[in-house]
């Protein structure tokens, strides 16, 4: 397998996981408007920690995507 | 012209080659990083309002604290209810004093789809005739029905033979 092909399986790996990673947040919003709506307040917090642990996670790909593209430049 | 054709033409069109630097062969290969970026950037707009909504509770109005005269406690009877209209003239509500003498009320509009609720006295609970939604006296929890959140508590207070409305909870 190439370089490339396997840059391409990589990416639509990271792809992938960054996608679920936004709809469990996306569940997680609706999770905690539901909660204030009807008054359960301690799943709010909880709720918004979890979120922000996902967008961690998002980002530290985004960061490995950004650092792969800039070795395989400096390689060439 | 096919494919091939249009390729070798684009290729050569030096204006169309600054317009879009990209190879056509990398064309998906540079969508999937700008969706990952557009992801993590939805994902930041996501865990802000998250955040947002965790800390909502604290710049909302919770209740009201308006003191206003309900009526004489001989007007309302055991195992009977009284409909009055708390904070504003919109906020529908019903008390009921229950065939042990306790006195509480709720805001009349159903949890569920905002009918009116009523007291069904056989049951000593709240009743709600549009999809049978019922509510327990003791907190307004709902317990039969589509009706999953409680009905906001109305606190009365009862001195002088006078009952007084003295606040909505949230």
């Amino acid at each position: 397998m190439s370089t490339r092909q396997q840059g391409t399986v990589l990416f639509t790996g990271i792809l992938f996981l960054v996608a679920t990673t936004v709809v469990i947040q996306l569940w997680l919003l609706t999770v905690s408007m539901e909660a204030l709506l009807s008054g359960a307040m301690r799943t709010l917090l909880p709720a918004a920690a979890a979120s922000s642990v996902l967008l961690f996670v998002n980002a530290g790909l985004l960061r490995y995507v950004f650092r792969f593209d800039r070795q395989i430049r400096s390689s060439k | 012209m096919n494919d091939q054709e249009t390729y070798t033409a684009c290729k050569q069109d030096k204006k169309w080659r600054d317009d879009f630097p990209i190879e056509w062969e990398g064309d998906n290969y540079v969508s999937r990083r700008e969706m990952v970026k557009f992801l993590t950037l939805g994902s930041l707009f996501l865990a802000v309002a998250n955040w947002l909504m965790a800390f909502a509770p604290r710049f909302l109005r919770r209740g009201s604290h308006n003191r206003q005269l309900l009526g004489l406690s001989d007007d309302l009877r055991r195992n009977g209810s009284a409909l009055f209209r708390y904070p504003t003239a919109k906020d529908l509500c019903i008390a009921v004093r229950t065939s042990e003498g306790k006195l509480v009320a709720y805001s009349q509009v159903c949890t569920h789809l905002s009918c009116a609720v009523i007291y069904d006295k056989t049951e000593q609970s709240l009743f709600c005739p549009c999809h049978n939604g019922r509510f327990n006296l003791e907190h307004g929890a709902p317990i039969a029905g589509p009706p999953t959140r409680p009905l906001p508590r109305i606190r009365l207070e009862e001195s002088d033979g006078r009952i007084y409305v003295t606040e909505r909870e949230a």
